[in-house]
């Protein structure tokens, strides 16, 4: 059996809702993708699932929250509500994983790591907010992949 | 997955006659597309339906106004997310009775489709998560209780024989904070208790 996540979608959907619009438009390059929908994402098998979880968590919180500098207090606070949501993830995600594994297959890897190449490709400040505005393409991945509750 | 751009005439210029244009962007794609049958019309929509059928990419549209010689600056939309924006239809809902039992029976809503001839997919496919909520008033009592189910039948059980009872039930995908659209209040009697004759 994989190890899935149970987390409250909706507190997390509604806190990339209050900072979508003012964070999407600071994002200049519409012709760019940081997690690339259709072709990293969704081509995912359910066997890795765990592994790509853990690491898009890893990205999120060791990179994009880190590298986005943000001033406004509100948004602040929804970005630091969401990261809180994901530090809860990665603890469920270890705790499962100490008992059932969390393999990583080539493509689990290669996926991540085209995500950092992106990402590197665009440069600090620009991919951090890309990144940030990209959430509810994580979240409805999140959505789809981990909705039998079993941890 | 009806998406149905829609926008308001310039202010300065009701009345006038004013064409528009619009276009539209796949988000990571490279560059703008035409939309042909909404180039220079004088409608203020656009069934952007077709264009953005794939749900799990992301969108941008934009539409500029031209009067004479004149033409506005594009106005863009935000970025649109079929898979999370989409307002989810009710289902369609089948109700049979018994003395002191209704059964209910729903089927999914279907995807919207411009082509009739285009193949059926049901959002149940497309939210393997989908619930239902369902609510049931019983007309006598003015009581009204509600239940989420997972399932595509459910049946009522210790109902009152010989009453009236309406029954609405709404589509929803948990955790994805949408507005909820529910089908159309049905009513439906209890059977007579035939002991209750014989008393």
């Amino acid at each position: 059996r994989r190890c899935l996540i149970s987390v409250d979608m909706n507190q997390l959907e509604e806190s990339f809702q209050e900072i979508k619009r003012a964070i999407q438009t600071k994002d200049t390059f519409q012709n760019i993708t940081i997690l690339s929908t259709v072709e990293t994402l969704q081509s995912i098998k359910p066997v890795d699932v765990c592994c790509v979880t853990k690491n898009l968590l890893e990205f999120y919180m060791r990179r994009v929250f880190k590298d986005h500098q943000e001033l406004k207090p509100q948004i602040l606070r929804r970005i630091s509500s969401i990261a809180n949501s994901f530090l809860y993830m990665q603890k469920t995600l270890k705790q499962c994983q100490e008992q059932r594994g969390c393999q990583c297959s080539e493509e689990a890897t290669n996926a991540t790591r085209i995500v950092h190449d992106n990402y590197d490709q665009l440069g600090i400040p620009s991919a951090a907010i890309k990144s940030l505005g990209e959430l509810n393409i994580f979240i409805a991945w999140i959505e789809k992949n981990h909705q039998a509750t079993s941890v | 997955m009806k998406n149905v751009l829609h926008w308001n005439p310039p202010e300065s210029l009701r009345g006038a006659e004013v064409t528009y244009t619009v276009q539209y962007f796949i988000y990571g794609q490279k560059k703008w597309l035409n939309k042909a049958d909404c180039k220079n019309i004088s409608r203020t929509y656009c069934d952007l339906s077709d264009e953005t059928a794939d749900y799990e990419h992301q969108y941008y549209a934009k539409v500029k106004a031209m009067w004479k010689t004149n033409c506005s600056k594009w106005i863009e939309t935000g970025r649109f997310y079929p898979f999370l924006e989409t307002r989810i239809g009710p289902p369609e809902v089948a109700l049979t009775t018994d003395e002191k039992s209704i059964s209910i029976v729903l089927t999914a809503p279907d995807k919207w489709k411009t082509n009739p001839e285009d193949c059926t997919i049901s959002m149940q496919q497309i939210y393997s998560n989908l619930k239902y909520n369902v609510s049931v008033y019983n007309i006598k009592s003015k009581r009204t209780w509600s239940q989420c189910v997972t399932n595509h039948t459910l049946v009522l059980s210790w109902l009152e024989p010989n009453t009236l009872y309406c029954v609405q039930v709404e589509s929803f995908v948990p955790g994805l904070p949408r507005p909820a659209q529910p089908s159309q209040k049905q009513c439906v009697r209890t059977l007579e208790d035939p002991t209750s004759a014989l008393k």
